[in-house]
C-alpha cells in the first residue's frame, strides 16, 4: 500500500510539474477566479472603507448636510486630529494625576516580577515596560496649563475610561478563567457539565447580555437588590452612581466572557506533556508546586494570548455602555467605540468621528502586534 | 492521597457553587420570561427572588411568538446569519484552496494583504462603509447586514491553513484521472474540508446573530432589525412598552439557537472560538 502511494505521488507530482511548466496560464487564470469572490469582498467592503475613513476624516463632514447636497463637506486637513489629541497651551507636569501614574509604577514593577518569575519572557516584559513608561510616565504628564485648554475636552478622559475598563475587565477575567481552567482540566462528567455552566453566557449576544444585568442591577427589581435586602442592606443605584457605573460594567463582562478564557487556556493545558507532572510527582512536589513550577512557566504563551486578545475585544467595548449605563453618568462608563457612533450617527460629525475610529485604529494595530508577538513566541 | 482527594472534593464544591451563581442570570430571565405580565409590574421577587417561576405561564411566550415584530426580527437573524455563514464558507474555501495549492502568479504577495486586513476592526470602518452603502441605497436591505463580514480575512486564513495540511497526493491523483481543477474542489478538497468548514460555519453564524453594531448603523426602519438589534430597542424603552414579562420572552427566543447551537456542537463551537483567536 505504501508503496503503491509513493509510486502514484511520485508520477503524479511529476505528470503535474510537467503540466505547470506547460500551461502556466491555467494555474493563473484558476488561482484569480478562485480567489476573485473574495478579492471582490475584500477590496469593496474592507480596503475601500479604510481609505475612504482615512478621507473622511480630513474632511468637516455633516452627515445630514452632505446626505443632501454631496459637495457640502470641506477639507480640513489635520484639524480633526489636532483638535482631538492637543489643545492651547498644552503643558507638561511631573505631578498631573500622580495617583493613576503610581499605578503605572505599580505596572512596571509587576511586569518586571512576571518576568523574572518566568511567567512572562523578556521580550514581552520589555515592550509592556516602554509602553508603561509612554503611556504612565509621558503622556499622563500632559495637561493644559493655566491658559490653556484641550480642543476637545472629552476625548482623553474617554480613551482613560475605556483603559480603565480594559484594566479592571482583562485581569478578573484572565485570573478567573485560569483558576476554573485548573480547577476543570478533568476527564470526568462533573467537569464537563461544570465548564458548560461557565461557558454558557459566552455565547449569549451582547444586547441579551445587558437586558439581564440592566435589570440585575436594578435597586428595586434587580437580583442584587433582592440580596442586599434579604441581608439587611440597603440596595444600591448601580448604574446613576459615578463610582458603581463603571464596576456594573465590568462585572456584566466578567460574566459575559469568562468563559473565552477558560477555554483557552484548558487547550493549552492540554499541550503540557504529561511526562512533566509525572516527574513533579515523583519528586514529591505538592500541587501548589506543581502548578508553580510547571503548569504556569508552560502556559506562559497561552497567558500572553489570552491577555492580548481580550485587550483587543474589550479596547472595543459598545453594547454594555451603550445599553446598561448609556455612558453615564456624566461621561463616566463613556468609552470610545460609544463616542465614535455618538459623534457620527447623534452629531452627524463624520469628519471628526472618522479620525477618531483611525485613532482606535491605530490601538488596535498596536494590540494587534502584540497579537503576532504573543502567537510566535516558544512556551 | 486521602488529603488530596478531600482538597479535590471541596474544589469541586467550590466549583459547583460558583458555577450554579453563574448561571443564575440565565436561569432568572428565563424564569421571568414564565411569569404573569401584570405580577410582574409589580414584583420580580415573588419566590425564591423570582428565580422560581410561580404563578406559571406561557402567555409572554406566545405573544411574542404571534404578534409585535419580534417574529419578523427573528426571521430577519435567520436569513442573515444563514445568508452571511453559506457566502463566508463559499468565498473563505474558494480563495483557501487558490491560496493553498494553486501557484498562481503573485499568491505570495496577495496573501499577506489579505490578512493584514485582519488588523482592521469593523469598529474602525463603520463610518465610511455607512456612507458607502447610503450611497448604494443598500441600507434596511438584507444584504447590507451581510456584505461586511463577507470580506474579514479570518475564514480565508483558517480554510488556507487547512487546504495545507492536506497531502499532495490525493489532489495530485485526482489531476492525474483528468480531474479539472473545480472538480478536484468539490469533489475531493470540499468533502475533506468539512471539519474546518463547520467550525467556521458556527463561528460565522454566531458573529451573524450576535452582531450589534453594525446593524444598529445599517438597519433603521424596525421591520429590518435582527432579534440582536430588536432586542436592544425594547431595553432602551423597558417596562412601559411591552411589560417585563414579554421583553424577557424576546430575550429568551433571541438566545434560544445560539444556546442550542452551543449545547449541540459544543466541541466545533469551543474550537472555532479558540481558532478564530490564532490559537
Amino acid at each position: 500500500m505504501a508503496t503503491k502511494g509513493r509510486v502514484l505521488t511520485e508520477t503524479a507530482a511529476a505528470t503535474s510539474r510537467v503540466a505547470r511548466r506547460r500551461f502556466p496560464w491555467r494555474d493563473a487564470a484558476a488561482g484569480y477566479l478562485f480567489v476573485g469572490p473574495f478579492l471582490l469582498a475584500y477590496v469593496a467592503f474592507l480596503v475601500t472603507p479604510f481609505v475612504r475613513g482615512i478621507w473622511i476624516s480630513l474632511h468637516d463632514w455633516n452627515l445630514l448636510a452632505v446626505s443632501i447636497n454631496p459637495d457640502a463637506k470641506r477639507f480640513v486637513g489635520l484639524d480633526n486630529y489636532t483638535r482631538m489629541l492637543w489643545g492651547d497651551g498644552i503643558v507638561w507636569s511631573l505631578d498631573h494625576q500622580l495617583v493613576p501614574r503610581l499605578a503605572g509604577v505599580v505596572i512596571v514593577a509587576l511586569l518586571a516580577w512576571w518576568w523574572r518569575s518566568g511567567a512572562i519572557n523578556r521580550s514581552t516584559a520589555l515592550a509592556g515596560i516602554g509602553a508603561t513608561l509612554l503611556l504612565f510616565g509621558l503622556l499622563l504628564g500632559l495637561h493644559p496649563g493655566e491658559e490653556g485648554r484641550w480642543g476637545d475636552r472629552r476625548f482623553w478622559p474617554i480613551v482613560g475610561n475605556t483603559l480603565t475598563f480594559v484594566a479592571l475587565t482583562v485581569p478578573s477575567v484572565t485570573l478567573l478563567g485560569l483558576a476554573l481552567a485548573l480547577g476543570l482540566n478533568r476527564d470526568d462528567r462533573a467537569s464537563a457539565a461544570l465548564r458548560t455552566a461557565f461557558f454558557l453566557s459566552q455565547v449569549l449576544s451582547v444586547t441579551v447580555v445587558t437586558l439581564i444585568w440592566q435589570l440585575t442591577f436594578s435597586p428595586r427589581q434587580g437580583l442584587i437588590g433582592h440580596a442586599f435586602r434579604t441581608l439587611g442592606l440597603e440596595p444600591v443605584s448601580w448604574v446613576t452612581s459615578i463610582d458603581l457605573a463603571m464596576p456594573a460594567i465590568v462585572i456584566a463582562t466578567v460574566w459575559w466572557s469568562l468563559g473565552f478564557a477558560m477555554i483557552l487556556f484548558l487547550a493549552g493545558l492540554q499541550e503540557i506533556p504529561a511526562e512533566l507532572y509525572e516527574a513533579a510527582r515523583l519528586d514529591g512536589a505538592g500541587a501548589w508546586a506543581t502548578i508553580r513550577s510547571i503548569t504556569l512557566p508552560a502556559l506562559s504563551r497561552t497567558m500572553s494570548l489570552v491577555i492580548v486578545l481580550q485587550l483587543i475585544l474589550h479596547f472595543q467595548v459598545f453594547g454594555q455602555s451603550h445599553l446598561i449605563t448609556r455612558g453615564g453618568p456624566n461621561d463616566a462608563t463613556q468609552v470610545l467605540v460609544r463616542y465614535i457612533y455618538q459623534t457620527g450617527f447623534r452629531n452627524s460629525e463624520l469628519g471628526y468621528a472618522s479620525a477618531l475610529a483611525i485613532v482606535l485604529f491605530v490601538f488596535m494595530l498596536v494590540f494587534a502586534m502584540l497579537q503576532i508577538r504573543a502567537s510566535r513566541e516558544e512556551g | 492521597m486521602v488529603g488530596n482527594r478531600a482538597a479535590r472534593r471541596i474544589v469541586v464544591i467550590v466549583l459547583m457553587l460558583a458555577a450554579a451563581l453563574w448561571v443564575v442570570p440565565i436561569v432568572w430571565m428565563v424564569s421571568m420570561a414564565l411569569q404573569p405580565n401584570d405580577l410582574l409590574a409589580r414584583t420580580t421577587s415573588n419566590v425564591a427572588w423570582g428565580l422560581i417561576p410561580w404563578p406559571f405561564t406561557l402567555d409572554n411566550l406566545g405573544f411574542v411568538l404571534s404578534s409585535g415584530l419580534t417574529p419578523r426580527w427573528f426571521l430577519n437573524s435567520a436569513i442573515v446569519a444563514l445568508g452571511m455563514t453559506s457566502l463566508v464558507l463559499v468565498l473563505s474555501s474558494m480563495a483557501g484552496y487558490a491560496f493553498a495549492r494553486i501557484p498562481f502568479p503573485g499568491r505570495r504577495l496577495l496573501y499577506p494583504l489579505v490578512l493584514a486586513g485582519l488588523v482592521i476592526p469593523e469598529q474602525a470602518i463603520f463610518i465610511p462603509l455607512y456612507t458607502m452603502f447610503a450611497e448604494w441605497g443598500w441600507h434596511n436591505g438584507y444584504f447590507a447586514l451581510i456584505a461586511p463580514r463577507l470580506a474579514v480575512p479570518i475564514g480565508v486564513f483558517l480554510m488556507t491553513q487547512f487546504f495545507r495540511g492536506i497531502p499532495d497526493y490525493i489532489e495530485e491523483a485526482a489531476t492525474l484521472d483528468g480531474a479539472g481543477r473545480w472538480t478536484v474542489f468539490t469533489r475531493i478538497m470540499l468533502p475533506l474540508s468539512i471539519p474546518a468548514l463547520s467550525t467556521l460555519a458556527i463561528l460565522t453564524f454566531l458573529y451573524a446573530w450576535n452582531d450589534y453594531l453594525w446593524p444598529l448603523v445599517s438597519a433603521s426602519r424596525p421591520e429590518m432589525f435582527t432579534i440582536t438589534l430588536g432586542l436592544a430597542s425594547l431595553q432602551t424603552n423597558f417596562a412601559q412598552s411591552e411589560g417585563l414579562g414579554r421583553v424577557m420572552a424576546s430575550g429568551v427566543l433571541a438566545s434560544l439557537p445560539v444556546v442550542l447551537l452551543f449545547l449541540l456542537f459544543q466541541r466545533q463551537v469551543v474550537r472555532g472560538i479558540a481558532m478564530g483567536s490564532g490559537k
